[in-house]
């Protein structure tokens, strides 16, 4: 039966084939800006995106490697029966081979060292606290069940302090510039996913985790909870912005602090009450 | 040549894989028909309180009344003219029944979002966003009794009887709009109602808040409508005749709209929170009923409630259904107090925690106009009254709202306080500063 064969290598070709398209489609390749899909819009990203090539390099030459030998053999080796009914070839029985297996398991651990040292840099880059940058917090933000509480210092740049803006769901950053934030859970496990930026953190109950992320295009960007936290975990969703200049950061802020200072209606009868 | 699969076989099942993943949009849901419930008085006898309790007929008048105004399921809306909704009540669901019996027709009324390619969403409106993201919790009929109602402290909100805690009008009055807004945009901090800002568009927000009036509407006119029904014969025809229900209808309606022009705005301008003001403030807490609810250090275990560890045990320890006989299991004395202090919906209730550090939240906002309301008009179906104007003028309603802001980030506030001798205050001793 070569037919076999021909059935595999079209598996083959159109899994190729799926990754050769993705590289040409926005929905199918990584979230990036809807404008310019091969743009990763943080530094952290372009280097995880680095390390995924790389990644995707080794296993699609590993997988094209392995998919022509399979279906060579499935077709060189087909079985074929004479007119009698009788197979033509007699099938070989060996017991292992020490030398390839050998092989085929230092090749892999090879690689996987490889790997293993070379992303220690982004690693350490993204997750060690000694890397986090000496900037003053963004803002804290704490997850709950199911949201995300944000806190900036107000003028007093300070945290913690009376006059903190705290908003639910909206991030707000200035490009250009690595933003800190210090994140928090108030009752269960979540994970801070920033998809385009590619920070992804999870939110441990009684841990200040400092968490830390730029973006060189200002704009809409999404964030999501990544953790099963319950039943609302599908919409534990935010909205992130990133501000051209600080003084737009700024003035957002202001905005907002303003509405949350209010202590007056301007007009009782505006029919939105706005 | 033996085959033991078809080739075309498996490459079908391989071609059905592909289609069936990730095009769910193939198959559209059919959530089926949903079916109000009914209020209890319609059918239990509910002792002193006005029910329909062995009056078939009158129950089936009031039935047939209130299909006839505001349809007989969720699946077809009908508003009565007048009702305080946006257009009449045309955002409430793709489909609007209008006209009676024969002439009876489903109009198509407003699609999706753009306006544009209706039949790309046929399932839009508020009764659809409603039903997406509200009703298992605040139920079909807007009773606060969704599936997932019973695992929450503090329960869903029950809408039927326009009763709303976090507003901006006078004490006892209908919510604004905007109150309703504020709720579904922000949520209500600390508790499981949810900020929708980042789920929901503006449009199906505003869609969603007039479904939530429409089912306060809906729900307001039953009850006035069995009231009404309590009082005649079951025998007597003419028992809720047009008049009536006329009168009744836009007695509801009235008391929506007359809300929306009595929006509370403080009469002067915010003091600044200076700490004469925060400690003038601290001195009102302590000499006013605060602490007899709030407690003196604010904590929420004010000695008129019952003991925050006994409530703790009774609404989280264990079962929610079991609840009943956790409070049966308490001292008589206690069971009363807890029976005392539930609130208007006959849920468990608890005076708020004001010294939580920055923990500390709002249910209904935290700007100081939001607790200048809380504070002035009270919490509707809370039990926490008023203090405007009396006991508190202008003047001390912004000394409180400034104490009660500072007080998160200054707990010795209270801690440091000169005691002042209360009934029930709880002891000095207490006084843990965080
Ligand atoms: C997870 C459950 C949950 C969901 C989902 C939910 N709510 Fe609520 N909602 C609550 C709870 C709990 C309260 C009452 C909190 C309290 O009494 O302190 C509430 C209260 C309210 C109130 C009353 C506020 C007041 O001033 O008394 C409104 C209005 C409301 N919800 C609207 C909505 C709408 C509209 C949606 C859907 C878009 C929704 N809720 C979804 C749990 C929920
Ligand atoms: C009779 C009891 C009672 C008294 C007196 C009382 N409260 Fe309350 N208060 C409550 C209850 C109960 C709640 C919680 C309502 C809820 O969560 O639904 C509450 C809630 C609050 C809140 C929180 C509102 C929010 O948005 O979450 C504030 C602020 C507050 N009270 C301040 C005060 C101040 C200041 C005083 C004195 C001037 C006072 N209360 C007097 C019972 C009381
Ligand atoms: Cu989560």
């Amino acid at each position: 039966m070569r037919h076999w064969s021909i059935l595999f290598a079209m598996a083959a070709v159109g899994a190729v084939g799926a990754f050769v398209y993705a590289y040409f489609s926005p929905d199918w390749w990584l979230p990036n800006p809807p404008g310019d899909f091969h743009h990763s819009v943080s530094r952290f990203g372009r280097e995880i995106d680095k390390l995924f090539f790389i990644i995707l390099a080794i296993t699609g030459a590993v997988f094209v490697g392995t998919q022509v030998v399979l279906v060579w053999a499935m077709h060189r080796f087909a079985d074929e029966t004479d007119s009698q009914g009788n197979p033509v070839r007699k099938a070989d029985y060996f017991h292992g081979s020490q030398r390839l297996e050998v092989i085929w398991t230092i090749i892999p651990a090879g690689i996987l060292v490889f790997i293993a040292l070379y992303q220690m840099g982004t690693w350490a880059e993204i997750k060690y606290r000694s890397a986090a940058p000496k900037v003053p917090p963004l803002a804290e933000v704490t997850a709950r069940q199911f949201q995300w509480v944000i806190r900036y210092p107000g003028p007093d740049a300070k945290l913690n302090t009376v006059d903190d803006l705290v908003v639910v769901d909206d991030l707000h950053f200035t490009r250009d510039r690595m933003a800190l934030i210090y994140l928090r859970s108030s009752d269960v496990l979540h994970s801070f996913f920033l998809p385009q930026l590619r920070v992804k953190q999870d939110a441990v109950p009684g841990l200040t985790i400092p968490v830390w992320f730029d973006a060189d295009r200002a704009g809409d960007y999404e964030l999501v909870c990544a953790e099963l936290c319950g039943w609302g975990h599908y919409k534990m969703r935010g909205k992130v912005y990133v501000h051209e200049t600080e003084e737009q950061l700024r003035q957002w802020i202001d905005e907002k602090l303003a509405e949350q200072n209010r202590s007056r209606l301007t007009m009782t009868t505006a029919p939105n009450g706005r | 040549m033996v085959s033991r699969f078809r080739p075309a076989r498996r490459l079908g099942l391989i071609g059905l894989l592909f289609a069936s993943a990730g095009c769910s949009d193939w198959l559209s849901y059919d959530p089926g028909s949903l079916r109000y419930i009914e209020a209890e008085a319609m059918t239990r006898d509910l002792g002193p309180k006005p029910n329909l309790h062995g009056k078939p007929k009158l129950q089936a008048k009031v039935r047939e009344t209130m299909a006839r105004l505001y349809g007989p399921d969720p699946q077809f809306i009908r508003v009565p003219k007048g009702a305080p909704l946006m257009l009449g009540g045309r955002y409430l669901a793709s489909h609007l029944r209008e006209g009676d019996g024969q002439n009876a027709r489903d109009r198509r009324i407003y699609e999706g979002d753009s306006f544009q390619d209706p039949k790309l969403r046929p399932q839009s409106g508020g009764y659809t966003v409603y039903r997406r993201n509200c009703l298992h919790c605040h139920g079909v009929t807007g009773a606060g009794d969704g599936p997932t109602a019973a695992f929450f402290f503090p329960r869903p909100r029950d809408f039927r009887r326009g009763i709303f805690k976090f507003t901006s009008t006078p004490t006892g009055a209908r919510p604004h709009r905007d109150d309703l807004r504020r709720t579904i945009v922000k949520g209500l901090d600390g508790t499981s109602m949810p900020a929708f800002e980042p789920i929901l568009s503006p449009s199906e927000i505003e869609q969603v808040v007039d479904y939530v009036i429409f089912l306060s509407l809906r729900g307001e006119t039953e009850l006035a409508l069995i009231e009404e029904a309590s009082i005649s014969e079951e025998g007597d025809n003419d028992a809720l005749g047009e008049d009536i229900v006329q009168e009744i209808v836009s007695g509801v309606f009235t008391r929506w709209k007359s809300a929306q022009a009595q929006v509370v705005n403080p009469a002067v301008a915010r003091t600044e929170p200076t700490r004469e003001s925060i400690l003038r403030g601290r001195d009102l807490f302590l000499a006013s009923d605060c602490k007899d609810c709030h407690g003196r250090l604010a904590k929420g275990d004010g000695a008129s409630f019952v003991e925050t560890k006994i409530s703790d045990e009774i609404i989280f320890g264990g079962d929610p259904s079991k609840m009943a006989d956790r409070v049966a299991a308490l001292p008589e004395k206690v069971q009363a107090l807890w029976k005392q202090k539930l609130d208007e919906w006959g849920n468990p209730l608890r005076p708020a925690n004001l010294n939580r550090g920055k923990e500390t939240t709002y249910k209904g906002g935290r700007r100081p106009i939001d607790i200048y309301w809380r504070i002035a008009k009270g919490i509707n179906g809370a039990q926490m009254p008023g203090h405007y104007p009396s006991p508190f003028d202008d003047r001390k309603m912004w000394d409180i709202v400034n104490f009660v802001l500072a007080l998160p980030y200054e707990p010795e506030l209270l801690t440091e306080a000169p005691v002042a001798p209360t009934a029930g205050a709880p002891a000095v001793a207490d006084a843990r500063p965080r």
